[in-house]
């Protein structure tokens, strides 16, 4: 039997790591699998996040490394820090194991799965193709902060992602930022808010929406910059509705994309982007179910939507 | 200014029917013309690259999120300095700032890192 390599996660002291060789341990096999999980249906979105504070222990750290591919390790390892690499590494296991518990055929595991880049940059699933295999219309998008890793998961749209911290600070004063990034109705709507605190949170929940739009059309913060768009809170239909549209033609309200921001844990923002499904004879009102779940992967998942953990506040319920 | 008045000079006086059947031979003698007229008259304006590194590295050592200790030549937004999309925002406002010019949203999408916003700065007449 020979050896394989094992990959040690945290060394003090050290920024790069070396590596080791030593045989692998039993704990592989004994640890649970991944729970299966059905698709989400074309009016659904899938949401799963990790608080990387709560993943604890260097072999369950190393069994992460252990599913990434040579270049993802190389990303992970080359990230300086130990904070910091955690949330590199914890992001690649959550697209990882998020996307193989969808059991779309038996030959994908968490470590088999490739990736690769959109035209414009945008990561996606590279699914290999098999004999009987079509490519399932899965999309997902992730996001991460130092304090919570999201991935979102979608059939047959688009999705964009964006989570922060509600306290997160800022350098620059709020309104400095809205008038060198935001749309003009998106400065005013932010300077007639007077209280500061609730001016900074606003502040927030528009960029992780404005972030979500960005990331679901997937062509980078050049390719739609955030001055070129508004996003609208409530509108004819309901104040609970979010919308976008696009400056050089007003009128045109991008009826395609909808939004739901939500608050996760009492401690971020996140906020969801996806495109509307058309095809229900061109009902495209109909609200969107939303499944959460908080996950630890091979140790526990939790479903947390309709809890205290999960608060919707704006956009389809 | 001086260059605009010879390329006008140069415009008024070559044009000739023979020479307009051969644009490529305006073209050439059009952008040596341009190339050494423009350089010398903006060569002055470009600031000093070892400057421009020295005042970006101060300015992303002021950023308290930072830490300064890593800040080095060709330290990475993301991966080394840990910043995410909205500090890498506030960033290049804050060159902004120090270099009193607007750098545009399409071009702030590409500078990751500190080289690269040497490079970005040191290529650009508009940065005092």
């Amino acid at each position: 039997m020979g050896t394989e390599r094992k990959y040690s996660f945290m060394r003090r002291g050290f920024y790069r790591m070396r590596l080791n060789c030593c045989s692998y341990g039993k704990f592989f096999s004994s640890s649970p699998p991944l729970t299966p999980i059905a698709l989400p249906s074309p009016k659904e979105t899938h949401l799963w996040y990790v608080i990387p504070s709560e993943v604890k222990g260097e072999s369950l750290l190393n069994k992460y490394m252990e599913i990434l591919s040579p270049s993802e390790k190389e990303n992970v390892l080359s990230v300086g820090g130990d904070e910091l690499r955690k949330s590199a590494l914890l992001a690649r296991t959550l697209v990882r194991t998020t996307i193989a518990r969808y059991q779309i055929n038996s030959s994908i595991s968490p470590r088999s799965l490739k990736f690769r880049k959109s035209i414009h940059g945008k990561p996606e699933v590279d699914w290999q193709q098999g004999d009987h295999c079509e490519p399932p219309p899965l999309h997902f998008n992730i996001s991460h902060t130092s304090s919570l890793v999201a991935c979102g998961v979608t059939v047959n749209s688009p999705i964009g992602v964006d989570v922060e911290a509600k306290q997160r600070t800022v350098k620059h004063n709020v309104l400095t930022l809205a008038r060198r990034y935001f749309s003009e109705h998106e400065l005013e709507a932010l300077t007639a808010i007077k209280d500061p605190q609730l001016q900074h949170q606003e502040f927030m929940k528009l960029w992780t929406l404005k972030e979500a739009y960005v990331k679901a059309l997937g062509r980078g913060f050049s390719g739609a910059p955030f001055k070129t768009f508004t996003i609208r809170f409530g509108s004819a239909i309901g104040a609970s509705e979010i919308s976008v549209d696009l400056l050089d033609d007003p009128s045109d309200l991008t009826c395609n994309w909808q939004f739901m921001l939500l608050e996760l844990a009492g401690s971020h923002y996140a906020a969801i982007c996806t495109e509307k499904d058309v095809t229900n004879e061109g009902n495209t009102k109909g609200p969107v179910k939303l499944t959460v779940w908080k996950t630890i992967p091979f140790v526990e998942d939790k479903c947390v939507s309709g809890t205290e953990t999960v608060r919707i506040l704006c956009g389809s319920r | 200014m001086a260059a605009r008045i010879a390329l006008l000079k140069y415009l008024r006086v070559e044009a000739r029917p023979a020479q307009l059947r051969n644009p490529r031979l305006i073209g050439g003698s059009f952008s040596q013309l341009f190339k050494r007229q423009f350089s010398e008259e903006v060569r002055g304006s470009f600031l000093d690259k070892d400057e421009v590194r020295d005042r970006v590295i101060n300015c992303v050592k002021n950023f308290q999120k930072v830490d300064p200790a890593k800040v080095v030549p060709n330290a990475h937004f993301q991966n080394d300095l840990g910043l995410d999309s909205l500090d890498t925002v506030e960033i290049v406002m804050a060159l902004e700032e120090e270099f009193g010019f607007e750098i545009p949203d399409n071009e702030a999408d590409k500078i990751n890192s500190i080289n690269l916003a040497v490079d970005f700065i040191a290529s650009h007449p508009q940065a005092k």
